[in-house]
């Protein structure tokens, strides 16, 4: 595929010490890296930081990234594993947070649309099972990559997007037709 | 894919940060060159903070013997710098001024 040799070069280049290289890869990679935080960890502000953080720590390991491998996966990974680090240390202030949202949401209730629903649908999975649904349901990857990228068994992570799936389908009120 | 899935990934779209962002790219490469920037310091740091100690501890048997070579290559070294010194000024007057377009 056309994109996958320009992200090849581009790992090159920025293998060899290209910084303009690895720009061009932040630039394409920004978006699936964003997304996948946001939907993962449900704070926006958070998530961008922490995609910041994941290409800062992209860059003195791009030369571990095997020829061919898959650019936003890797990147997925790292994000991932920033992602859990930020959560054990801020476990206490993010429940206390929690605590809040939940009170400040609870009143308005009613009035919550689709995209809240899955918001908060997508809170109540477990992190594993969060990030699989993220990565598989909203962004195109394949098991396989899923599993890559989370460090899972391809097995676990299939059960964990039906899960998921399920759960999120069942708080939106849409008929699960798969089965 | 099923319209469920149709429908959960439509929802999903909704929250998708913009393809392209020059902002936070650029936020990217601005915190990047600062950290290197400053392990670029560090390390400075660290080799002026080594030659430093390393000067300290080698002075007493360096000064003898900077003083010693210093006072024989005195006369050389005045003569090299005048030697230098006529080069630079009969070489500047040699040069032409660049001609001003009207």
């Amino acid at each position: 595929m056309i994109m996958e040799g320009l992200d090849e070069s581009l790992v090159a280049a920025a293998q060899a010490g290209s910084t303009q290289a690895f720009s061009r890869l932040v630039e394409r990679h920004q978006q699936p890296v964003r997304a996948f935080l946001r939907r993962a960890c449900g704070d926006w502000a958070a998530a961008d930081d922490l995609a910041q953080e994941t290409f800062l720590a992209a860059w003195p390991r791009i030369g571990r990234l095997k020829a061919g491998a898959s650019v936003r996966a890797w990147l997925c990974g790292i994000a991932y594993r920033k992602h859990l680090t930020s959560r054990r240390s801020a476990a206490r202030s993010r429940t206390r947070d929690a605590a809040y949202e939940a009170e400040r949401i609870a009143p308005a209730a009613g009035a919550l649309d689709d995209r809240l629903t899955l918001e908060t649908a997508m809170a109540d999975l477990p992190p594993d099972q969060r990030a699989c649904v993220a990565l598989c349901l909203a962004a195109d990857f394949s098991h396989a990559e899923a599993a890559e990228a989370l460090d899972l068994p391809l097995g676990t992570v299939k059960s964990h997007v039906t899960r998921g799936r399920a759960r999120l389908l069942i708080a939106l009120g849409v008929p699960d037709d798969a089965c | 894919m099923t319209p469920a899935d149709h429908r959960l990934k439509a929802l999903f779209a909704k929250d998708a940060p913009p393809a392209r962002d020059p902002a936070f790219s650029a936020a990217v490469i601005e915190r990047l060159a600062r950290r290197r920037c400053l392990q670029d310091l560090a390390l400075l740091g660290a080799f002026s903070a080594v030659g430093g100690l390393a000067l300290w501890g080698l002075w007493p048997v360096l000064q003898p013997a900077l003083i010693a070579v210093s006072e024989r290559l005195a006369p050389t070294a005045w003569a090299l710098a005048l030697a230098f010194c006529a080069v630079a000024v009969l070489g500047g007057l040699g040069e032409r001024a660049p001609a001003v377009e009207s």
